[in-house]
């Protein structure tokens, strides 16, 4: 389906776009937005640093202060195990074990909700509020940023994950109504030809997003809960 | 009739939900009248409820222009799409629309009409500062006035050449139909827009005192008014992150075939430093302001010295995004000079590795040199000696564009039409900011210079005589390419003499204004200064009205004279000129190879950079 | 080979600009440069404004040289055009030749700058609480408290006595301690080429030894909030002997309210440290 494109005022499919271009589109950017998500949390990492070298006042950490151990270790294990799974799920995708990605997708969704509850249950369950002193603010801050990185990370996740389950029984060449998604009423065709084929470079994307976060995971749990004050 | 055609996602919804979005969010953030809040409430400062409001009204704008209609139906399994509204008319310029090249005008228009606000502070700043000692405006609103003008410019044109002109032709010049994201490149301009008139309402908070850079402990001590400035600062941030995000993402995995990184056009380099900038430093400007937010609000102490914190936290921070930002300011620009210095001297880019080295070097050097707005701080007093020396070292990279530039004009056959004024004018601008910026990088000469209008100067001239120069000269370029309408030559010149005479001599004083003593943000100053300020001040007014010259003549050029401007009025051989202008809906016919040099000037065959058959429409 | 002499001409005008320049600023502009001579700080200052502006000179003259000329010259009288200019690529020695030269003046400027700021104990920047150069031997304290909106003094040296008038002498190695109340705001002594940031919590250390007696300004440089435009005040710098009857005069007025006042301390802060909310 190819005709010239004309002078601009009307919508001309000029052909459909192979699905490759879209998947390397994901791919890049699940690294390039990862970057991002370090870089902001090397400003939380950075004050954490200065503050406590600093210590103005003596009050970087009083004795008061200490969080739970057992909370942060289990929320630093949930984000591990989701990567783990996505991770197991992509590989039982491009194996062609698509139910066994199903489940595995569906694990790992259910722990990084989890891991939000967990976050919730840590904030208002310790003894100690934003407002004690510095490592306290950091805490607060560092994980509240955390947890909208995860909040999109389930999102992502669940959006690949609806998809694979909508067109469970038709596979990547399933017949997708133009217009769909976008809502765009003047669409005469598809814009991405046999989009379903993107549920797998959607997939590795997530994947290296689900990785970066879960190394983010494991350096709060090491600066937030190990080091000593 | 038209009442239909309102209904729906545009605009106007985007406004109405936006608008019910904040009074909602006011009246949620009220609810909680805990012991914490309720001082604060009874104060009528109630920071929580502001942000809370701001944020549902973010959302009812975002809702109203049919941005969650994507995610909602990606929630439910519906596949990947990239297309929306791209064929309906001029309707689909005041609403989600993902052809990046309505994007790019929308970006050009929104923007310039921020920027105008912006420079109509800067000329009550300047009415201010005719007399040292009377307050034509009050203290107050002069801070607010100053600060909004800082703001308003340092927000708007962080995107300024990447929104509308990367946006219109990064996917042209690599021989692609669409950006990577094309939703996402809609939502950057969106967000930048709402971000704009939520700073406006900071006019109803009391306005804010801190400048732009809104240094804590005064920021948190401010009242509500700088609330408006924090979440026009998110905002910009999330906008900025995504828009480096696209860009990157299109240039990385879209060039056509035969497109190496040695035969991208410079400016194309030019968007990709900047990209990688705005993708890294946005998000430590995002946590800042996170941590502001929450001195402001839960009593957090990470900036306040009796609880723990540190005023000099914040300082670290910010121009840990400070200094990227102003390369990201700076860097578009110089792609933009290089790409028209060739035009117009009708020769290929002189030295394209070391241009391309220049800017990947200011890019990486950006990043080690922030301590140089510190330098009488008291912060790591010791260090002051490398950050003299790695900011010095930023000239050299600096040093290759301009190297460049001239090595391009060496026997070249130069037309001094409007874009070559403006390029030119760059040079000249540049290089003087470039040279204060050499005093300013020198410790012991800082001493005097900093927080002086020196300083004021050395960066007006590099961000407005170097990058608004280059705005101008892009318009002036490309605007045919992107109207189809020419813009009348005469009048482009007209103001092109009075804005480059008016700008040297509105910031040429003040380099010296600032040497002799007078402090930024002030209302008042010595009165042995008031003859040269009084200069400077007519001198801005004179600049001002340059300007107004130009907005009538774009205005009269494109809507009302219209004569078609040609698919290559400049005789260009970059591939964006082969297309008629302007630029059809999918760009090309057909996907084009660029295997060919991307400057094809002064070669035997007089070869233009596509190899390929037809691209364009048939004849 | 025939178009050498556009290298030429270019190469001449450079010359002789500079030769017309570099005089003018060594001889004329440098000795006058701000902020003046009335503390070695400030003097230090000029040196290194003025060597700032002799390396500068002779690369801002060619680049203005070499846009004037390529105007000049270079321009398309008439004719054709479309016809391309010659499709020359780049010029290594040229590269290179400025990358050289380039190189050599940042480096240059850059150890020049590091020996002028340690030779002069920080050139009247704020230095830290702990600076690596001081100056050996007898300072003479002075504590600069900024708040919003007004600079008050102390003089350890004298009882802590606490005024709102700067006065000094001349002649002496003078550490000013910098610090605040409230907010940021920023010292500057212009005459004296001082200028130290005072932050809340923090003893900000600047040196200066005054030359010349005479009134100087002081200005806030660091925007502080709604009145900072109004933080300015007068010092002077005076004889020793006139110092002496005025300090003496200090710390009578003082002397009934001293016994309100915090003893002499680098910073300030309430105690104990309050908490909001």
């Amino acid at each position: 389906m190819s005709s010239p494109a004309g002078s601009g005022s009307l919508y001309h499919v000029v052909e459909r776009e192979p699905p490759e271009v879209m998947a390397r589109n994901l791919r890049i950017a699940a690294r390039l937005f990862a970057s991002a998500m370090v870089f902001a949390f090397i400003a939380f990492l950075f004050a954490f640093f200065y503050l406590r070298a600093l210590d103005a006042s003596a009050v970087w950490q009083p004795a008061t202060v200490k969080p739970s151990l057992a909370l942060g270790s289990a929320a630093m294990l949930i984000l591990v195990a989701a990567a783990i799974m996505i991770r197991l799920g992509l590989r039982d995708h491009r194996a062609e074990r698509r139910p066994a990605w199903r489940i595995k997708g569906a694990i790992a969704l259910a722990l990084l909700i989890l891991f939000i509850v967990v976050q919730f249950v840590s904030w208002t369950t310790q003894a100690f509020g934003p407002s004690d002193g510095p490592y306290a603010s950091v805490f607060f801050g560092w994980t509240a940023l955390l947890t909208l990185f995860v909040v999109g990370l389930t999102y992502w996740l669940e959006t690949t994950l609806a998809t694979s389950i909508r067109y469970r029984n038709q596979g990547a060449q399933a017949a997708i109504d133009p217009g769909h998604a976008s809502g765009d009423a003047h669409r005469t065709a598809p814009d991405i030809d046999s989009p379903v084929a993107l549920v797998r470079p959607a997939i590795e994307a997530v994947t290296t997003f689900s990785t970066a976060v879960a190394g983010v995971g494991i350096v709060t749990w090491i600066v937030l809960y190990l080091l000593p004050a | 009739m038209i009442l239909r055609r309102l209904i729906g996602f545009n605009l106007l919804s985007a406004v109405v939900l936006g608008i019910v979005g904040f009074y909602v969010g006011w009246w949620l953030g009220n609810l909680d009248t805990s012991s914490n809040l309720a001082y604060f409430a009874d104060t009528g400062q109630n920071d929580v409820a502001l942000f809370t409001a701001y944020l549902t009204c973010i959302l009812g704008f975002l809702t109203g222009l049919g941005f969650l209609k994507y995610p909602i139906n990606r929630m439910l399994g519906k596949p990947a799409s990239l297309r929306e509204k791209e064929t309906s008319g001029s309707s689909r310029y005041f609403g989600l629309c993902t052809d990046h090249k309505v994007v790019g005008l929308q970006y050009l228009i929104g923007i310039g009409v921020f920027v105008a606000i912006g420079g109509i502070n800067a000329m009550l700043i300047r009415i201010e500062l005719l007399n040292p000692t009377a307050e034509t405006i009050s203290a107050n609103n002069y801070l607010t006035i100053v600060g909004l003008h800082g703001t308003l410019m340092m927000g708007m044109m962080t995107s300024g050449i990447l929104g509308p002109f990367a946006n219109y032709l990064v996917p042209i010049m690599i021989g692609a139909r669409r950006m990577a994201f094309p939703r996402i490149e809609a939502l950057t301009f969106w967000l930048l827009m709402l971000a704009g008139v939520l700073l406006m309402t900071t006019l109803s908070y009391g306005g804010f005192p801190t400048g732009w850079t809104g240094y804590a402990p005064l920021n948190i001590e401010a009242n509500m008014g700088i609330d408006s400035y924090l979440v026009f600062f998110v905002l910009v941030g999330v906008s900025m992150c995504l828009l480096g995000l696209n860009m990157l993402a299109t240039v990385i995995t879209m060039r056509a075939p035969g497109l190496t990184w040695g035969k991208l056009p410079i400016f194309v380099w030019g968007v990709v430093a900047t990209s990688v900038l705005m993708l890294l430093a946005a998000p430590v400007l995002f946590s800042t302001l996170i941590m502001v937010a929450l001195d402001r609000t839960a009593q957090t102490s990470f900036f306040n010295t009796q609880l723990g914190g540190s005023s000099y936290l914040y300082e670290n921070l910010f121009w840990i995004f400070g200094h990227p930002e102003v390369y990201i300011l700076a860097l578009p620009g110089m792609g933009i000079v290089l790409e028209i210095i060739v035009v117009f001297s009708r020769k290929p880019l002189w030295g394209y590795r070391l241009a391309v080295a220049g800017m990947l070097g200011i890019a990486l050097m950006s990043w080690l040199v922030w301590q140089h707005h510190l330098f009488v701080s008291g912060i790591n007093a010791d260090l002051r000696p490398f950050y003299m020396l790695s900011t010095e070292l930023v000239s050299l990279p600096t040093g290759f564009i301009f190297v460049c530039a001239l090595g391009t004009l060496w026997r070249g056959r130069i037309r001094l039409e409007v874009p070559m004024l403006f390029a030119l004018g760059w040079l000249f601008n540049f290089l003087i900011g470039g040279l204060s910026g050499v005093f300013l990088s020198d410790v012991p000469s800082d001493v005097t210079t900093h927080g002086s209008f020196f300083s004021m100067a050395h960066f007006h001239y590099t961000i407005m005589g170097g990058l608004l120069f280059s705005f101008f000269a892009a318009i002036y370029f490309w605007v045919p390419k992107m109207t189809g309408y020419a813009i009348n030559q005469r009048w482009a010149k007209v103001h092109f003499w009075v804005m480059f005479i008016a700008f040297n001599s509105t910031f040429g004083p003040l380099l010296v204004i600032g040497f002799l003593g007078m402090p930024r943000r002030t209302v008042t100053y010595a009165g042995y200064l008031q003859g040269a300020n009084t200069w400077v001040s007519i001198s801005a007014f004179v600049l001002g009205a340059s300007m107004l010259v130009f907005i009538a003549n774009f205005v009269w050029s494109l809507v009302f004279a219209r004569v078609p401007a040609g698919s290559n009025p400049w005789g260009s051989k970059s591939i964006e000129w082969q297309l008629p202008s302007p630029v059809p809906v999918e760009n090309f016919a057909e996907l084009p190879t660029l295997d060919g040099d991307p400057y094809p000037y002064g070669d035997a065959n007089d070869a233009t950079p596509v190899t390929s058959a037809q691209i364009g429409p048939p004849a | 080979m025939r178009q050498h002499h556009h290298a030429w001409r270019i190469a001449g005008l450079t010359i002789v600009g500079t030769a017309i320049a570099l005089p003018l600023v060594l001889f004329v502009l440098g000795p006058n440069m701000p902020p003046g001579n009335s503390s070695e700080g400030a003097s230090a200052q000029v040196r290194d404004n003025t060597v700032l502006l002799v390396v500068l000179t002779p690369f801002t003259v060619f680049i203005l040289a070499y846009l004037a000329y390529a105007i000049a010259a270079f321009r398309l009288a008439d004719g054709d055009a479309t016809q391309d200019g010659p499709g020359i690529r780049g010029h290594m020695p040229s590269q290179i030749a400025w990358l050289a030269a380039t190189t050599a003046a940042v480096l240059f400027l850059a150890a020049f700058g590091t020996v002028e700021l340690y030779a002069s104990n920080g050139a009247g920047g704020g230095s830290g609480s702990d600076p690596i150069a001081r100056p050996s031997g007898k300072v003479f304290q002075v504590q600069v408290i900024g708040q919003q909106w007004e600079f008050t003094y102390r003089y350890p040296s004298y009882g802590g006595v606490e005024t709102a008038e700067l006065v000094l002498p001349v002649n002496q190695e003078i550490e000013f301690h910098v610090t605040s109340l409230d907010v940021t705001h920023s010292f500057w002594a212009y005459e004296l080429g001082v200028k130290a940031d005072a932050n809340p919590g923090v003893d900000n250390l600047a040196f200066v030894t005054a030359t010349k007696t005479g009134s100087f300004q002081i200005r806030c440089a660091e925007l502080c909030g709604l009145w900072h435009g109004y933080m300015f005040d007068t010092g002077r710098v005076v004889d020793s002997a006139t110092f002496a009857t005025w300090i003496a005069t200090q710390q009578q007025q003082f002397a009934d309210i001293k016994k309100y006042l915090p003893p002499y301390a680098p910073t300030y802060s309430p105690d104990p440290p309050a908490r909001a909310g």
